[in-house]
């Protein structure tokens, strides 16, 4: 595909993923527990979020946290702490299962019955860049109205899914497209 | 033209308002000539929903009115002819519809003061060409304008070209609106002026199909229609207009900033300093909110008076407000063209006695974040007028490119929405409005209530204005010879003395209010704490 940048940041130009903006932009909107998971009081909320019904238990599982119940039994009462690598599986099955609870409602939020929500693309960043080589990038706003391959395959934690569909939206802002696929910001609401 | 020209046509256009039909009447005498909302709104230069709200129960005013009230009372008059004699043919219909204005026999829209069809070639839509212009069927000169078109009335006069000196096309004849009928010489003439007076066409708009309301009108409906809702139960709908002042507040914005230069950027990425620490926790920027008493008072026994700034906020959304992502600058000098939030050393300040600080109270020393208003009250104070403090020094900026026009259409519309509401005694729309710029200005930043606008950047300097709009209150008494007492919040201003000279008294942003008033100080003239504060 001619419009994708094939060495980005030869010049100096920086920036981000359009896509990896839009999931750090989907993870600061499903929010979730701030407290990182290395202290106590950070993977004991996960656990009990993971823990809570037999449902979730079971998505845990699903999303790699395969311990015995034994084990989570001793780490919930405090007895024991995970190991680092445990602690890995949970920070992970945590986001996992968040992403998936949240996915539903998110996407009901960004639909707004069809109307979509409005999303800002901030260009990348020139200013390292030799002014010879400088180009006119705009700041761009449009309406997205479909969601679900988006937030399905961030739900999914399928980055390449999300890179396709996005690619697959930023499209429609015209024959410029290609200058959008790195950007500092993509900015949303929900 | 001649300057009696202007007066006789403003003298025209005073008299008494045209009669208007109930607005049922409207739309269905408009439906029963099968005519839609957008033929008669071009026919009549104003936009189709301007017309379904004149059929909504607004009423058209001015030069507008006549020219509805003559409309419809050419519709019902054709109406009644036309069920009188039963039949329209085809062709004549659908003239009528391409034409809304015009009729099948210029005698039944005319109204009864000229009946005879001969008279009527000085129609509204007819106006007389001091210069002659090239006809656009034949291209020889034309005395008339029909319709914004130079052409001749009647065939007769209308030569085809012999000579292709002024116009070598081609003739044009199906395509222009040249009359289909040779009985009926002139189909635009059905318009008969009121009187001897040629009317003139107003000049086009700059711009087409404008909505002669202002964004002011969105406030007095949502108000309109709230009360109603609740069957005129003031308290009822206050409480609901006050629920939903958040996302209204954010339509009446769209609709101030349409046509606008700048986008209003709702989402850009934002600097950590700017970012909340925890979720209930503050970010990094010191908003210079002024709490200050004077630590003494003058010697003896005075009335002091609790002035209220009326409106801080709303006159503190005039602003330079960044306009894009904010970047990042070290050792800069201040740009006045550029606007955000700078780390900097205050200046000492000596007049503690007598004024407050400008940055506040601030217990921990050292360099601080502060927003752009307190930033260029800073380097005011310590300008060659005033002299006050020395500049501080600033080491680095987040600033972006800045206007202070960016609010100023939304200001304005709540401004006068609050003024016609005092003027009228109306504490709905007056709650209303506050509601609006408040809390429009405390949920822009990361506020789960307002979610369409993510600027924490704003919200700290449009609070930072309205603390250096008091400040400067402050300043300015001191300097008229009032003794400043106290200085609080972002509108609470104690002074001693005659402040009737200084500040005018009232409830218009630009006026103050009386608190409370109350005495303070001792007769020995011995150092007392203030004592007895009302708020």
């Amino acid at each position: 595909m001619p419009e994708r940048n094939i060495d980005f940041g030869r010049f100096g130009a920086r920036g981000i993923k359009g896509s990896d903006a839009v999931a750090r932009k989907l993870d600061e909107l499903a929010g979730g527990i701030v407290t990182p998971v290395t202290v106590q009081r950070g993977w004991m909320a996960r656990l009990h979020y993971l823990t809570k019904s037999a449902q979730t238990l079971k998505a845990a599982r699903d999303a790699g946290l395969t311990v015995t119940p034994r084990t989570l039994k001793t780490w919930l009462e405090g007895r024991r702490r995970p190991s680092r690598a445990n602690l890995e599986r949970i920070d992970q099955a945590y986001r996992t299962v968040r992403r998936h609870n949240v996915a539903r409602h998110l996407l009901k939020r960004l639909s707004r019955d069809g109307r979509g929500t409005r999303v800002e693309i901030h260009p990348l960043d020139q200013s390292q860049v030799p002014q010879p080589l400088r180009r006119v990038v705009e700041y761009r706003t449009m309406n997205v109205r479909r969601w679900d391959r988006i937030v399905g395959s961030w739900a999914a934690g399928d980055r390449q899914g999300l890179d396709a569909a996005w690619q697959d939206t930023i499209i429609d802002l015209g024959s410029q497209w290609g200058q959008y696929e790195y950007v500092t910001n993509v900015g949303f609401a929900a | 033209m001649s300057d009696f020209d202007a007066i006789d046509s403003l003298l025209d256009a005073v008299g008494p308002e045209a009669e208007l039909p109930p607005c049922q009447v409207r739309r269905e005498l408009r439906e029963r000539a099968r005519l839609s909302k957008a033929q008669v709104a071009r026919a009549l230069g104003v936009s189709p929903s301007t017309l379904s709200g004149w059929e909504n129960g607004r009423d058209p005013a001015g030069e507008i009115r006549t020219k509805y009230a003559y409309l419809l009372d050419g519709l019902n008059t054709k109406l009644a002819t036309e069920t009188a004699a039963g039949t329209a043919t085809g062709t004549e219909a659908a003239l009528a519809a391409e034409q809304p204005l015009a009729s099948d026999t210029a005698a039944t829209v005319t109204p009864s003061s000229s009946p005879d069809p001969g008279q009527d070639e000085d129609g509204d839509d007819v106006e007389p060409l001091v210069v002659p212009e090239p006809c656009v069927l034949c291209g020889h000169p034309a005395a008339q304008r029909v319709a914004g078109f130079a052409q001749h009335l009647a065939p007769a006069d209308c030569r085809p070209t012999a000579t292709g000196a002024l116009d070598t096309r081609p003739q044009p004849e199906p395509a222009t609106p040249q009359p289909p009928n040779p009985s009926q010489p002139d189909r635009h003439a059905s318009h008969t002026s009121r009187g001897s007076h040629p009317v003139r066409s107003t000049p086009p708009a700059r711009r087409a199909f404008q909505e002669p309301s202002g964004p002011v009108d969105l406030i007095h409906e949502a108000v309109r229609d709230t009360l109603t809702e609740h069957q005129g139960d003031a308290d009822a709908a206050t409480a609901a207009l006050l629920k939903k002042a958040i996302p209204d507040a954010m339509r009446l914005l769209d609709a101030t900033r349409k046509g606008a230069r700048y986008d209003v950027i709702a989402h850009p990425w934002i600097p950590d300093i700017l970012k909340k620490q925890t979720a209930r926790g503050a970010d990094q920027i010191w908003e210079a909110r002024p709490k200050w008493t004077r630590r003494e008072l003058p010697p003896g026994r005075h009335e002091v008076t609790a002035l209220d700034i009326n409106g801080a906020y709303l006159s503190a959304l005039k602003t330079h407000l960044p306009l894009g992502q904010l970047e990042h600058s070290t050792g800069l000098a201040h740009d006045r063209r550029r606007s955000g939030v700078h780390l900097i050393t205050p200046p000492e300040w000596d007049h503690e006695a007598v004024l407050p600080h400008p940055i506040g109270q601030r217990d921990e020393p050292g360099p601080l974040w502060v927003t752009e208003p307190t930033l260029r009250l800073l380097l005011r104070l310590s300008g060659p007028k005033h002299q006050l403090c020395a500049p501080p020094q600033i080491h680095e900026s987040y600033t972006s490119g800045a206007t202070e026009n960016l609010l100023e259409k939304f200001r304005i519309a709540l401004k006068d929405a609050r003024d016609t509401a005092i003027e009228q005694g109306d504490t709905v729309t007056l709650e209303y409005v506050k509601a609006m710029y408040s809390k429009f200005v405390s949920t822009m930043g990361e506020s789960n209530y307002n979610r369409e606008l993510y600027r924490p950047d704003w919200m700290h300097l449009i609070r930072s204005q309205a603390f250096a709009n008091l400040w400067l209150k402050a300043l300015r008494a001191h300097d008229e010879g009032l003794a400043v007492v106290r200085a609080m919040g972002t509108d609470e201003l104690h002074v001693i003395g005659d402040w009737r000279r200084v500040f005018a008294e009232g409830r218009g942003v630009t006026e103050v209010k009386v608190k409370d008033t109350y005495t303070a100080g001792t007769d020995a003239g011995e150092y007392t704490a203030i004592a007895g504060e009302e708020e």
